[in-house]
């Protein structure tokens, strides 16, 4: 049957047996998903983190001349006005559901908002993003999609986020891009391709989009990026493509997965270029699939000239690094640390699936010992591990960092800075190279207390990680 | 019912309780909700106010309830959460705050909060669903809560303080300036021998909230404050003052003599005081003069921001800086009784001058009302900054959302707040001109440079 026939994507759990808490070594992890379906664990105590809804309104806000409506209660738009204000992206409508709409429903209410938004704004697109309130009424959402696209000749794509289905926000990616393939893709079957690849590039930094474009343009590629940037006729271009290509694996999987069965176009699932050696290995990968092997490892030579000469004798010798980052920027960052001579001591990752038994069979052959945590947004149990092994230097995107900071040592953010490809590597030995120093901030910053009791700092990091009973 | 928003501004009433709870030392929020209710309060709050996070990071304690919670419901999940928030978490009190889907699914908060009485912790909770109402309803039921359920903890000896007051009505982060303009005000109050007992911000914790009955008086700088201090009233006598909006410049000389009379403190002790703040203030005024004529200050003004900050803001900048009020839009949907009062004073603050006054928080309805007021100068938030630019004017960013400004200390209440504010305007005026020659020469040709 085809994917896109259901009305959302199935949970990153159910397709891929993602896990989102489990503490251990990179041996036991590889153990964890060779002996088939891992035991899904549960926290007894946690820490809010991202949901899907968020991943999806972060997703939308990179697609252009659209209008988003949150079927939602004000506080589910609040990132909406973050990515408005942040980033001047994305016009967004929030229906405003009160307490008398969680009993009587809310069908009307969202009628009259995209309607009124129609009216203003005239977009090419309208997306509905459904949230908890709606999932849990199972509020009627389909029905004025299908109404209103005949009445306004408009196309309307629903998103069916609900905020607890799934443990991972990733999910949102998922969701979202299953209707967008669904409601603007076209036709299911094989389309005859044209000359363009599909880079898939989702809700990356505009740098690092730029870079890869930078690079697969230098190889002569004519290129549809999607979704980031993309408008609504991107979707349908992308089902005649000849290949598509990732730039994460981890949030591509599922749109690559769906291109390749709806519309019979080759995914070309590749390491994410995080570091001289990935950024070499996904080229080699872009020039395997489309014959340009000689032109991408020409290339490679070239460009991993231009960083040696930027970064110059800079090295990481004799430093422990954490790195908590999300999984394929982890993996990738893993092995630029130990190009640049340093050590890495242990990773948090926000997942860990089957996607990623590759990475783990491969660094567990090296470092089998290496210590690996899973978990989105849960800082109580980081700080742990971290006071722990008192690394030199940690490296990570999430929204924690500041905390991570009291405990003095220097903290480099991922987040919303480019890392990917060849400049990605200059740009972040800069950084690294200024957060070593001068670590005057770090120190300052240490003399504020965690918010954490010395109870729990003394208890096994891993304490409330448990098997789910069912 | 209420109505679908354009990119609003206000978010909902958790997030607003999460903002009074973040903004008392020694206090901890347990949100018993989904998992992304804390993060889309880290992004779409606390991000939007740089420099304004105490905790290091969007991670608070939270259930975050999956499909099974939803379908059975969450109550032993909460029960397990308080119980480990308890051990891992330091703080004075606990809060329990609730989302949209455990109120849905009807999980009974009250005997949750009860069985952590039971073990000793010091608990309260709140029901603060999204859908009950925005940010401001939000503050309300956060200290309606704490105002009934505090009392029931004991409370620890505390010697008596003289001349306590309590400030009420300034919603933390919403204003972006809360924890200036709260020191500021206190700073006034002791200026005439009183206590301030400011509740939010540095060195504020449970003890002044348990301090709150003792009060002589509740200082309600906004509308947001008069449900608590009806509240005050009701269970411990203790009388309110209204103020009539942010005391800005000479406004606050208005309102300490309105206490000291109120309270009959020491009347000379006042008069100096006051005075000695003004003769400061009226020296930086005549400093400042010689740039106000060069720098062409004297311009018609659109101001966009939260009842209190308008109302006092536009008193000073058209009462004391000679500054023309154009438009004024007010996004923090005041009650209806209040609205009243507001257009009254406020639409008639020049005499013979006309002020638009409008209330709305929709962004296109004020993205067009600034843009139809053309006024040569905006001050809002970072959302009205594209319609700034478009009318090529210059620009103050001073209400929430904030994108491109740091705030620490910064407050634009009383004579200090005052200087503050002159110094942000002037700045934004002196720059604009240097940086917008077009502009400098549209006004020369009108004869007015």
């Amino acid at each position: 049957m085809s994917l896109l026939k259901a009305k959302a994507s199935r949970t990153r759990e159910k397709q891929l047996d993602t896990l989102n808490a489990w503490q251990g070594t990179l041996f036991s992890a590889l153990t964890e998903f060779s002996l088939g379906e891992p035991v899904k664990r549960i926290r007894t105590f946690s820490q809010s983190s991202e949901d899907d809804l968020l991943y999806a309104l972060r997703l939308l806000a990179g697609i252009r001349d659209s209008v988003v409506v949150i079927h939602a209660p004000r506080g589910c738009a609040a990132a909406a006005l973050f990515h408005h204000v942040e980033r001047g992206k994305g016009r967004w409508i929030v229906t405003n559901l009160d307490d008398r709409d969680t009993i009587m429903g809310a069908d009307g209410k969202l009628r009259k908002a995209v309607k009124d938004v129609n009216q203003r704004y005239n977009p090419e697109l309208l997306f509905i993003v459904s949230s908890p309130v709606v999932a849990i009424n199972n509020d009627d959402i389909q029905s004025v999609v299908e109404e209103l696209h005949e009445e306004l000749e408009l196309d309307i794509v629903p998103i069916y986020v609900t905020g607890f289905a799934s443990h991972h926000a990733v999910t949102g990616y998922d969701t979202t891009l299953h209707s967008l393939l669904k409601y603007l893709g076209g036709k299911k079957g094989k389309h005859p391709h044209d000359d363009r690849v599909n880079l898939l590039s989702i809700a990356e930094h505009p740098h690092d989009r730029n870079e890869a474009q930078r690079l697969l343009l230098a190889l002569g590629l004519e290129l549809n990026t999607l979704p980031d940037g993309a408008s609504k006729g991107s979707f349908h271009q992308a089902a005649t493509a000849r290949l598509s290509l990732s730039l994460d694996q981890d949030s591509a999987n599922y749109l690559g997965v769906s291109l390749r069965d709806e519309y019979d176009v080759p995914y070309s699932a590749l390491p994410r270029p995080v570091g001289l050696g990935a950024t070499g290995r996904w080229l080699a990968g872009v020039g395997k699939a489309l014959g340009l092997d000689e032109s991408a490892q020409k290339l490679h030579e070239q460009e991993s000239e231009k960083v040696r000469h930027s970064i110059g004798d800079f090295t990481l010798k004799g430093l422990q690094v954490y790195l908590s980052l999300a999984p394929s920027t982890a993996f990738g960052v893993l092995e630029l640390v130990e190009e640049l001579g340093g050590e890495v001591v242990g990773i948090t990752v926000s997942r860990l699936d089957q996607l990623h038994k590759g990475a783990i069979e491969e660094l567990s052959a090296r470092h089998p010992a290496l210590l690996i945590h899973v978990a989105d947004g849960q800082p109580f149990e980081e700080v742990n591990i971290i006071k722990r092994l008192s690394p030199d230097l940690y490296l990570g995107d999430s929204l924690h960092l500041a905390q991570v900071g009291r405990l003095g040592i220097p903290v480099v953010s991922l987040r919303d800075v480019p890392v990917l490809g060849y400049r990605g590597v200059t740009a972040l030995a800069r950084r690294i190279s200024t957060a070593l120093l001068n670590r005057s901030f770090g120190e300052a910053l240490s003399r504020s207390s965690l918010p954490y009791k010395d109870g729990w700092l003394r208890r096994s990091p891993n304490w409330h990680i448990k098997k789910e009973v069912k | 019912m209420a109505h679908h928003i354009d990119s609003s501004r206000n978010s909902c009433a958790l997030h607003g309780a999460l903002q009074v709870i973040e903004a008392i030392e020694g206090f901890v929020p347990v949100v018993h909700s989904t998992a992304g209710c804390g993060a889309q309060h880290y992004l779409g709050v606390n991000r939007l106010n740089a420099g304004s996070d105490r905790f290091g990071g969007s991670a608070i304690s939270s259930s975050n309830i999956s499909e099974k919670h939803v379908v059975f419901g969450g109550s032993s999940r909460l029960r397990e959460q308080l119980k480990n928030t308890v051990k891992i978490v330091e703080g004075d009190l606990y809060v329990i705050v609730t989302g949209c889907a455990t109120e849905m699914v009807g999980d009974d908060i009250p005997a949750m909060n009860k069985e952590g009485r039971d073990q000793d912790f010091p608990v309260i909770y709140a029901n603060t669903p999204g859908f009950r109402g925005d940010v401001h309803q939000g503050y309300q039921l956060a200290i309606k809560a704490l105002i009934e359920q505090l009392p029931d903890l004991g409370k620890a000896e505390q010697p008596p303080v003289k001349g306590l007051v309590n400030i009420l009505g300034i919603v933390p982060r919403q204003d972006p300036f809360w924890e200036g303009n709260l020191e500021e005000i206190g700073r006034l109050l002791e200026g005439i021998g009183l206590t301030p007992n400011l509740l939010f911000g540095y060195g504020q914790g449970v003890s002044g909230w348990q301090r709150v009955p003792d009060a002589l008086l509740n200082i309600v700088v906004s509308v947001w404050g008069d449900a608590p201090a009806l509240l005050l009233e009701e269970r411990y006598g203790t009388p309110h003052l209204s103020l009539e909006g942010l005391p800005v410049g000479a406004a606050a000389g208005r309102f300490l003599y309105e206490i000291s009379e109120l309270l009959q403190l020491d009347s000379r002790r006042t008069e100096h005081f006051v005075q000695s703040e003004e003769r400061r203030f009226d020296a930086q005024l005549a400093a400042l003069a010689d740039t106000w004529y060069r720098a062409g200050f004297q311009r018609e003004f659109t101001l966009v921001g939260e009842s209190a900050q308008v109302a006092g803001i536009s008193e000073f900048l058209s009462g004391t800086l000679g500054l023309i009020p154009r438009t004024l839009i007010i996004t923090d949907n005041p009650p209806e009784y209040a609205r009243e009062a507001l257009l009254s004073r406020l639409t008639s603050l020049l005499n013979g001058f006309p002020t638009e006054v409008s209330f709305t928080e929709d962004f296109a309805e004020i993205s067009d009302l600034v843009r139809s007021a053309s006024a040569s100068l905006v001050l809002g938030s970072a959302l009205e900054e594209a319609v700034a630019a478009e009318l090529e004017v210059p620009f103050v960013q001073l209400s929430f959302p904030l994108s491109d400004r740091l705030v620490l200390a910064r407050g634009y209440a009383g004579y200090r707040g005052a200087s503050t504010l002159l110094e942000d305007l002037g700045s934004a005026l002196l720059s604009d001109r240097h940086h917008n020659p077009v502009h400098q020469q549209s006004s020369a040709a009108l004869g007015c440079s």
